[in-house]
């Protein structure tokens, strides 16, 4: 694939692959030859699959309206798992070599099981990751998991995958996790202000395109930019978390950006969780998975995994601190009951530190963002008055001037 | 030429204006009901007042707008949102006010106030028009019934009817099927009203209910509404004289604070993003940041369809 090597080019290669996933992983097996496996996000590993001489890509939702699949899954799963469903019975996974289901949520385990009963045809791996994380057996019960995933695949490939060929794959992703931590470190620290939309660019590409070719754009993207000075970027900071197995809609971070508001850090989605934490490329590869897999939900905690070590409200409270965000915006995916469930808790220990922070609720039907609009305002506003209140009620002390 | 300020409540039914003079004091204030988010309706609020307060609009030093509508006006120098806009106007006009609960035409909006008198947290209903002015308004058409008499008919309900659909349309089916069971248009505005206050309760408990509490906005007019809501709160609703102009009057005496404190241009800077250096910082080739002007909100991206 040739590509326009500057920043707008580069960014140009992200949003194709992005924006029609399926319509690039194709293209790719049509010039490559290379066997593509579908999965959900997070906790997949991709190496396995990329070892085996295979594109992984991780499903996404689409922009389409949800028509036959509306009829095989209830309307109050989340919009992840109905457009995934309403995907499969269209076809469009028919192309997929083989697809590979975790059981992250009830709702996915949902969506999982009718998708097998729509491609017979297709090789569907089930696998189940144990959840509870800090437990004695934790890591050899992750193991043996993906050990799992290794025999389908050997099986799908009918051949064996090479450790060394794992290791190598491993080192691949780690370089495009670094790339990637990098971008955020840039836009935390401010030397690089991307915006919100071209974020979410770089991570989605990540999950769907080949990982070489992904990380050899992300190296000039990086060289690019570190070469232009950065800008002074005016208003609120704000740092979005939550939208956890599907990437918010491009229309409501640019709506947030739009309202003057700057987002300077995000746990949305697969992109930080994921790429947080490399897997050591050398030693036994599943005992390296097994340990990046419970190591990762220290560093950026998901709410389906439990793990006694693990605090979410801690990590966002420091996670703000870190990027001196000024409020936080929660993006909730509609029903997304992992998210609904640690949320009260996030909320008071937000109210508790008088952290301010909107809560915004998004559906896969989401079309009219005037309301979602009119609310990230007042959230801003609030935000800047307050922050103006304060610095004059302490200088005011300062001074002694009352 | 004495110099005055001016807040315009730009919302999807009615249209507020308050003129104030430099000191604060309210010259002018006026309502107009001219349909869904009308220019007409704005301009006609803005005439009325500027007359009532014989004035031109050259003497208005500062306007700022607020409302569904708020960035639709041109004699406009800046907007805020009703949120911030009703907390400033229902803090002027009850000083001790702790929490705001303002039923405006398209939404319902819950507004906790901190000791400094600023937003410290709000609600807004997010879904439709459950719990909104326009409720209200299907809701009388259906039972054929004018707008303006709904409140003190409904007062006089007596039975518990319950109507549980938080979507407006289906609450209209509800109240024809309650109205074919032989339920007076009494008894069945009742339930209507108490219908409103269950949302509020909703976006209430969502904030977390503090004292004093203040209702603005045109519902606070209505008896019922209100008798119905602090049923269903337990508590005394303190309404303000003329409740209907609090976001007109908070976007005025923010115009003030503006005016008086020179930070109308710093206000003003924030809102003007530099087109020419955030749209180069734009990698998205379809981006139509680039044929923005130099003074125009930068949105990245493909314009919207």
């Amino acid at each position: 694939m040739s590509v326009d090597s500057s920043v707008q080019g580069i960014f140009a290669a992200f949003e194709a692959a992005a924006e029609n996933p399926l319509a690039s992983s194709r293209a790719w097996k049509a010039a490559n030859g290379t066997p593509v496996v579908g999965s959900f996000p997070m906790h997949f590993p991709g190496e396995l699959a990329h070892a085996a001489g295979c594109l992984p890509v991780i499903l996404q939702e689409n922009h389409e309206p949800i028509t036959v699949g509306h009829g095989m899954i209830y309307p109050f799963y989340c919009g992840y798992t109905r457009s995934v469903v309403d995907q499969a019975c269209k076809g469009d996974f028919d192309f997929l070599d083989a697809i590979m289901f975790g059981d992250h949520c009830v709702q996915v385990l949902g969506a999982a099981d009718v998708v097998r009963a729509k491609l017979p045809n297709t090789r569907v791996h089930f696998y189940q990751l144990i959840s509870s994380m800090s437990d004695p057996w934790s890591h050899s019960r992750a193991r043996e998991t993906f050990a799992g995933l290794k025999e389908g695949l050997e099986e799908m490939i009918g051949r064996t995958i090479d450790n060394d060929a794992i290791r190598a794959s491993i080192r691949l992703f780690n370089r495009n996790r670094q790339l990637l931590r990098k971008l955020y470190d840039m836009r935390r620290s401010g030397t690089s202000p991307l915006t919100a939309r071209q974020m979410q660019l770089a991570v989605k590409s990540s999950m769907v395109m080949d990982k070489a070719a992904h990380s050899a754009l992300l190296e000039r993207l990086i060289e690019r930019l570190e070469a232009t000075a950065a800008t002074r970027q005016r208003g609120v900071r704000v740092y979005l978390s939550g939208h956890f197995c599907q990437a918010p809609k491009l229309g409501i971070l640019d709506l947030i950006e739009s309202c003057g508001g700057i987002v300077v850090d995000d746990d949305l989605y697969h992109g930080q969780r994921y790429i947080s934490t490399d897997v050591d490329d050398a030693g036994d590869p599943l005992d390296a998975l097994a340990k990046w897999y419970l190591e990762r939900n220290l560093k950026v905690p998901c709410p389906t995994r439990v793990d006694q070590n693990a605090d979410w409200e801690t990590y966002l409270l420091g996670a703000m601190a870190k990027s001196k965000a000024d409020g936080m915006i929660v993006l909730m995916a509609k029903f997304c009951e992992p998210h609904m469930y640690y949320y009260p808790e996030i909320k008071e220990a937000f109210e508790a530190k008088d952290v301010p922070h909107l809560l915004i609720e998004t559906e896969h039907e989401t079309t009219a963002l005037e309301g979602i609009r009119t609310r990230v305002e007042a959230f801003l506003e609030m935000v800047k008055r307050q922050t103006i209140a304060k610095a004059a009620a302490a200088a005011r002390l300062e001074t002694g001037v009352v | 030429m004495k110099p005055y300020v001016m807040g315009i409540d730009f919302g999807s039914t009615t249209s507020k204006t308050v003129i104030l003079d430099m000191d604060g004091g309210t010259v002018a204030s006026a309502v107009s009901h001219k349909g869904s988010v009308s220019d007409e309706g704005a301009k006609a609020s803005i005439a009325e007042a500027l007359a009532i307060a014989g004035i031109t609009q050259k003497q208005v030093i500062r306007a700022i707008s607020t409302g569904y509508g708020r960035r639709m006006l041109e004699v406009s120098d800046k907007s805020y949102t009703e949120i911030t806009c009703h907390a400033r106007g229902a803090i002027a006009m009850v000083p001790e006010a702790r929490m705001v609960i303002d039923i405006g035409g398209q939404d319902s909006k819950v507004i906790a106030i901190d000791a400094l008198g600023l937003v410290s947290q709000f609600a807004m209903n997010d879904r439709c028009a459950a719990g909104t002015g326009k409720f209200l308004e299907a809701l009388a058409r259906a039972v054929g019934v004018p707008l303006e008499d709904m409140g003190p008919m409904a007062l006089r309900a007596v039975e518990d009817i319950t109507i549980s659909s938080m979507c407006a349309t289906f609450a209209e089916t509800e109240v024809v099927a309650l109205l074919a069971e032989g339920k007076s248009k009494t008894e069945v505005l009742g339930a209507v009203h108490a219908a409103i206050a269950a949302r509020l309760v909703g976006l209430v408990s969502r904030v977390g209910k503090r004292e004093p509490l203040v209702m603005t906005g045109g519902v606070a007019q209505n008896p019922a509404a209100v008798h119905h809501l602090e049923k269903a709160l337990g508590l005394k609703l303190i309404i303000p004289q003329r409740p209907q102009i609090a976001g007109a009057l908070g976007a005025a005496l923010i115009a003030l604070d503006e005016a008086r404190e020179h930070a109308a241009d710093a206000a003003d800077e924030d809102d003007k993003v530099d087109a020419s250096l955030d749209a180069a910082r734009c990698g998205t080739p379809t981006c139509t940041a680039p044929q923005a002007r130099v003074t125009e909100q930068v949105i990245h991206g493909p314009r919207p369809h």
